[in-house]
């Protein structure tokens, strides 16, 4: 697995590839807290290029969005329809704090009406 | 038209360490594809596996135990069979810890997965079956 950390719209982007488990979860739990750091109410995943995710994600994910709940929300971009149903099943979509985007445009408009808001 | 029951059974052996995941899984993967499962379900397959042995990683401790990770394909179901010689376990399924979500491991294995058994094993130890139902059952090369 593989984190490029950079931004989108003013928001911190974590562009991720490859493989999240057990084994490599540690390594994007600490750039997303990096990530966070500056206390921004908005972070993106770029998740076009994950292959696989598991419990483990799933519980960061869950982790991120409770950080955020009071501020602002977690947004994944272009994740594949597996990786989707997997965050459907354990209920992470219904949760207004994370939100899904197609692509990288939907995510840097909604990020963008957010900070007009 | 045979009407014996056509078998395929592949196993592999490892260190119960987390490195290993994803060696696993490329067995999973390799397995579910030449029983022609759908995508969907190979990915199921190797989260279901994936996480019962991430739970056995979990409880190995400092002594690495060895895991066993068997599949079976008969013409019905296709059955991943994870033997963990470590203390018997329930995977992930602390409720304690799942307020902080770390109890999501069984919960997936349960709703990914046609079958889902877990026993403890006389001399010590955890077995975890993991099964899905095949609804256009291919027949099973032979092993040979």
């Amino acid at each position: 697995m593989e984190v490029t950390t950079s931004s989108l719209s003013g928001a911190p982007l974590l562009e991720v590839s490859g493989e999240i488990d057990h084994a490599t979860c540690d390594l994007l739990s600490h750039s997303m807290s990096a990530a966070l750091a500056g206390d921004d109410p908005i972070v993106l995943v770029d998740a076009s290029q994950i292959t696989y995710l598991d419990s483990s994600g799933i519980s960061l994910l869950f982790a991120t969005v409770r950080r955020l709940r009071h501020k602002g929300w977690v947004g994944i971009i272009g994740a594949n329809a597996n990786v989707r149903r997997l965050m459907e099943i354990v209920g992470l979509t219904v949760d207004n704090g994370l939100r899904l985007f197609p692509d990288r445009p939907t995510a840097a408009q909604a990020v963008k009406d957010t900070s007009s808001e | 038209m045979s009407s014996k029951k056509s078998t395929l059974r592949r196993r592999m052996c490892t260190k119960a360490e987390p490195s290993e995941l994803a060696v696993i899984r490329r067995f999973v993967e390799e397995v579910a594809v030449s029983a022609n499962l759908h995508n969907s379900r190979v990915f199921d397959l190797k989260v279901a596996v994936s996480e019962a042995c991430a739970n056995a990683v979990e409880h190995a401790g400092r002594n690495r135990g060895q895991l066993e990770v068997t599949a079976l394909h008969t013409c019905g179901r296709l059955t991943f069979e994870i033997l963990d010689t470590g203390a018997f376990h329930v995977p992930e399924a602390d409720l304690a810890s799942r307020r902080e979500n770390r109890g999501l491991g069984l919960p997936l294995m349960v709703a990914l997965m046609d079958e889902v058994n877990i026993s403890r094993l006389r001399e010590e130890g955890t077995r975890v079956t993991l099964s899905v139902f095949l609804d256009h059952p291919v027949e099973a090369a032979d092993t040979g």
